[in-house]
C-alpha cells in the first residue's frame, strides 16, 4: 500500500512540475520521423482562418498539394477569430506556429524579430517585390492584391430613375437621395468585425487625402501630420454627412460581415463599399447579373482606386524549421492550383509574374479585376486607408481604434472634430 | 461492568512516559498528504497563484512582446491607469453590467423560485427549463442573441408586427447595446440563482410556516418574516457568483459586441485587458488592468460575504 501511494504521489508530482514548465519559445515545429530507419520528414505548423470564401476543404485540398510538393508534414491551425490577435497570443505563450497567412500589424512581430526575411531569389516570381515591406525587408510575400470599390445594384438604381453608377461625388449625393426618395436604403453596411463600417471612410480618405498625398501615413508615422488637419477633417466631415442624411443606416452596426453581405444581395440596400474579396460572393449568388461596381467619386470626377498588395505567407524566423518553412512559404504562393482556387474562392489577384487569371468573363471578379487594371493603366492605385501593412500602415492597436471611431460618428455619439483629436491621443499613447 | 474496566487502557507508570510512548510515524502521513493534497494544491498553485504573481510582476513593467528590451517601471501603469479615460469608462461600464447582473437575476430568479417550489412533473420540468441556459456555452447563447437582437432579427420582427415602426436598434445603439448585454447575461444567470433559491427554500421548516400561519400572518407577511430571512445563505451564493462572473465577463462581449458599437460602449475591463495585451502589445500595462481587476472583485466579493455573512449570523 505505501509503495502505491509513493508511486502516486511521485508520478502526481512529476506531472504537476512539467505541467509549471516553461515551454518552448520557438513554436511548435517539431521534427517527427516519418517511420522506423527512415528520414526524419520534417513537421510545421501552419496558421490559417476559415471564412465563407475559404472553407475547411480549401485549405486541406491546398495544405496537402503544396506539402506533397515540398516533402514536408503541415499541421494546420485555424484561427478561431481575428487572427493577428491569435497569433500574437501563441506567440507570446512561446506557441507561434511556423507559418501564417494574411497576418496583420506585421511591424509588431517584425519588431521583435519573429518574422523571416525574404531573399531576393525568394521574391523573384513576385510582380512588386518589395510591396508592404519594413524598412526594405520583405517579411510577407506580396502574394495577393485587393482593391476596394462600391458595389451596387443595377435594379435598385434603376427603380430609383438612375441611368449610371456616379463619376463625381456630387452625383453620389444626388443618387443617394433618389434612392431614399424611394424608400431605398442607399448603402449597406457591416458593425461586427467593425471594419464593416469604415469602408465608406476608407473611399472618403481615398479621394480627399490620399490621392493628394500618398505619403500621409509615413508622415503621421514621422509625427509630421496630425489626423486633426484639414484633409482629414474634410474627409471625415463628408462621411458624417453620410450618416447624418440617412445614407447610413446606424442599425446596421448591430449586423456582421455575413448578414451585411446577405442584406446587399437580398437587396435591402443599393450600394455596398466592399474589398474586391465579395466578388466571390457575388459571383456564386442568383443575382451576379444585377451587381456593378464603381469606384469611390472624387469631387472633381478623378479616378482613384485604393488598393494594396501583400497579405501572403509569413515566416516564423525562430522556428527551428526556418529554412524547409520558407520554402513551403513560396510554393504555396507560387501554386498555380492554389492561386487558381484562390482566385475563385476569395476573388484575389495573384500578383505574380506570368500568371494569367482563370477565364471568367462577364462576371463580377471580372469587372472588379478591370477595374484594378485601368488603375494601373492610369497610374491611379492609392494605398487603402485602414487597411496598409508594414511601413505603409498604421501602428499598432490604431485600425481597430480608427474602425471604432467610424462607429462613433456613424451613431453620432462623437463630432469629426472630437474622433480626429481622440485618434491623435491614442496615437501617441501606444507609440 | 467488569469487562468495561478490563478493556480501558491503563494508564502508563509515572517516569515511563518518554520510554514507552508510540512511535510517531510521520512519512506515513507525508504521503498521504502527497498522495491526496498535492494534486489540488500543484493545479490551485500552477494555475492560480503562479499566473497572479507572474502577472504582477509584469503589471510593474513596460513588457511588450513585440518591443524589447522590457523595464521596471515600479507604480507607472496604475498611475497611468488612473488617468486613462479608456480605463476609466471601461470600468464604470462592468460596474453597471454587475450591477444589473447582481439585481436583476437575483429578484427575477427569487420569484421564479417561490412559483416553482411545489411538487409535480410540470414544476420539474419548469425548473429544467430555467436551468438549461447556465448549462450552455457563453459562446452559443452569444450567437444566438446575435441573431435574435439584430435589426432584422425576430425581436424586431416582432415588434414590426405589432405596429412598433422604427423598433431599438438593440445591438447598434451605443445608448442600448449594454442593457442589451445585460439582458443576454440576466438570461443566463437566471436558472442558476433559481437552482440556488429553490434550494434554500426547501430547507425553510414547514412548522415554521404553519406556527406564522396559526398567528395569522398572511401568505406575504410570511415570506417576509419566515422565508425571506431563511434565505439569507441562498442569496449570499447568488449575490457573490453572480459578482464575481459579472466582473470579469468577457466571452459574451466578445462575440456579440466587440465591444462596441463605437469606442468603449461595451468595453468591458476584461476585454479591454485582452484587446490592451494582444491588439494594442501593451502587456505590461495590460496586467495591471488585469490585476486592477482582481482587486476590485475581491474588495467587492469580500465586502458583499461580509454583510451579506452578517444577516445570515443574525437570524
Amino acid at each position: 500500500m505505501k509503495k502505491i501511494l509513493a508511486l502516486g504521489a511521485a508520478l502526481t508530482l512529476a506531472a504537476g512540475l512539467s505541467a509549471c514548465s516553461v515551454g518552448d519559445n520557438n513554436g511548435g515545429s517539431t521534427t517527427q520521423p516519418s517511420g522506423s530507419g527512415a528520414a526524419a520528414k520534417k513537421e510545421i505548423t501552419f496558421l490559417v482562418f476559415e471564412t465563407d470564401n475559404l472553407t475547411p476543404k480549401f485549405w486541406d485540398d491546398n495544405i496537402k498539394r503544396v506539402s506533397e510538393k515540398v516533402g514536408v508534414t503541415v499541421k494546420k491551425i485555424v484561427a478561431p477569430g481575428d487572427r493577428t490577435a491569435y497569433a500574437k497570443q501563441l506567440l507570446a505563450s512561446g506557441q507561434f506556429p511556423d507559418v501564417q497567412i494574411g497576418l496583420q500589424d506585421l511591424p509588431s512581430f517584425d519588431g521583435s524579430g519573429n518574422l523571416a526575411e525574404f531573399s531576393d531569389e525568394d521574391l523573384q516570381p513576385f510582380l512588386c517585390p518589395k510591396c508592404s515591406a519594413i524598412k526594405g525587408r520583405t517579411v510577407q510575400l506580396p502574394a495577393n492584391t485587393q482593391t476596394w470599390q462600391v458595389f451596387y445594384r443595377k435594379s435598385l438604381f434603376e427603380k430609383a430613375g438612375i441611368s449610371a453608377p456616379p463619376k463625381t461625388y456630387a452625383e453620389l449625393l444626388a443618387d443617394a437621395e433618389k434612392l431614399k426618395g424611394k424608400g431605398v436604403q442607399p448603402f449597406v453596411i457591416g458593425g461586427n468585425p467593425s471594419w464593416g463600417s469604415s469602408l465608406p471612410w476608407t473611399g472618403e480618405l481615398t479621394t480627399d487625402l490620399y490621392a493628394g498625398n500618398p505619403e500621409w501615413m509615413h508622415q503621421r508615422r514621422d509625427g509630421k501630420v496630425k489626423f486633426d488637419s484639414p484633409e482629414f477633417l474634410k474627409a471625415t466631415k463628408k462621411f458624417a454627412d453620410l450618416a447624418a442624411k440617412g445614407y447610413l443606416n446606424k442599425k446596421d452596426l448591430g449586423q456582421s460581415y455575413d448578414a451585411s453581405q446577405a442584406a446587399f444581395l437580398d437587396g435591402k440596400g443599393a450600394m455596398y463599399p466592399m474589398g474586391s474579396w465579395f466578388a466571390a460572393a457575388s459571383d456564386a449568388s442568383k443575382v451576379k447579373d444585377d451587381i456593378g461596381i464603381f469606384a469611390w467619386p472624387a469631387d472633381d470626377g478623378s479616378f482613384h482606386l485604393p488598393s494594396f498588395t501583400g497579405g501572403g505567407l509569413t515566416v516564423n524566423a525562430k522556428s527551428p524549421n526556418v529554412d524547409i518553412a520558407k520554402k513551403f512559404a513560396v510554393a504555396w504562393q507560387t501554386d498555380k492550383d492554389y492561386l487558381d482556387t484562390s482566385a475563385v474562392a476569395d476573388a484575389l489577384f495573384p500578383a505574380i509574374k506570368g500568371y494569367t487569371l482563370p477565364a471568367k468573363d462577364g462576371t463580377v471578379f471580372k469587372a472588379v479585376y478591370d477595374l484594378y487594371r485601368q488603375a494601373v493603366d492610369q497610374n491611379a492605385t492609392v494605398p487603402s486607408f485602414g487597411w496598409e501593412q508594414g511601413d505603409d500602415g498604421m501602428i499598432a492597436g490604431m485600425p481597430d481604434k480608427w474602425n471604432l471611431s467610424a462607429q462613433d460618428i456613424i451613431t453620432g455619439k462623437k463630432t469629426p472634430e472630437e474622433v480626429l483629436k481622440y485618434l491623435d491621443t491614442e496615437w501617441d499613447k501606444s507609440s | 461492568m467488569v469487562s468495561d474496566v478490563a478493556a480501558r487502557p491503563r494508564k502508563p507508570p509515572v517516569g515511563s512516559r518518554t520510554r514507552h510512548r508510540p512511535k510517531r510515524r510521520i512519512w506515513p502521513r507525508v504521503w498521504h498528504f502527497l498522495s491526496f493534497g498535492a494534486p489540488g494544491v500543484l493545479i490551485y498553485v500552477c494555475f492560480v497563484l503562479v499566473p497572479i504573481v507572474v502577472s504582477f510582476g509584469y503589471s510593474l513593467t513596460n513588457y511588450n512582446p513585440f518591443n524589447p528590451p522590457t523595464k521596471f517601471v515600479g507604480l507607472r501603469n496604475y498611475q497611468l491607469m488612473l488617468q486613462d479615460d479608456t480605463f476609466l469608462t471601461s470600468l464604470k461600464i462592468t460596474t453597471i453590467l454587475t450591477a444589473i447582473v447582481v439585481i436583476v437575476p437575483n429578484v427575477v430568479g427569487l420569484g421564479i423560485a417561490v412559483l416553482l417550489d411545489r411538487n409535480g412533473w410540470l414544476y420539474n420540468a419548469l425548473r429544467s427549463v430555467f436551468f438549461t441556459p447556465m448549462v450552455l456555452s457563453s459562446v452559443v447563447i452569444s450567437v444566438i442573441w446575435t441573431r435574435m437582437l439584430q435589426d432584422d432579427g425576430p425581436i424586431n420582427d416582432v415588434l414590426r408586427a405589432i405596429g412598433v415602426q422604427d423598433p431599438p436598434g438593440w445591438l447598434s445603439d451605443p445608448d442600448i447595446a449594454l442593457y442589451s448585454l445585460a439582458t443576454v447575461l440576466c438570461w443566463q444567470m437566471l436558472g442558476f440563482c433559481v437552482v440556488i433559491y429553490l434550494a434554500g427554500l426547501s430547507g425553510v421548516p414547514k412548522e415554521l410556516l404553519e406556527a406564522a400561519s396559526i398567528d395569522g400572518a398572511g401568505p406575504i407577511r410570511r415570506f417576509w418574516q419566515v422565508t425571506w430571512p431563511m434565505l439569507a445563505p441562498a442569496l449570499t451564493v447568488n449575490t457573490v457568483v453572480l459578482l464575481i462572473s459579472a466582473f470579469k465577463i468577457f466571452d459574451h462581449v466578445q462575440v456579440i459586441t466587440q465591444g462596441g458599437p463605437g469606442t468603449g460602449s461595451t468595453a468591458t475591463i476584461a476585454f479591454l485587458a485582452i484587446q490592451t495585451a494582444f491588439v494594442d502589445n501593451h502587456q505590461g500595462y495590460a496586467s495591471a488592468e488585469a490585476i486592477a481587476m482582481l482587486v476590485v472583485i475581491a474588495v467587492l466579493t469580500t465586502i458583499s460575504l461580509g454583510v451579506l455573512r452578517r444577516r445570515e449570523v443574525n437570524l
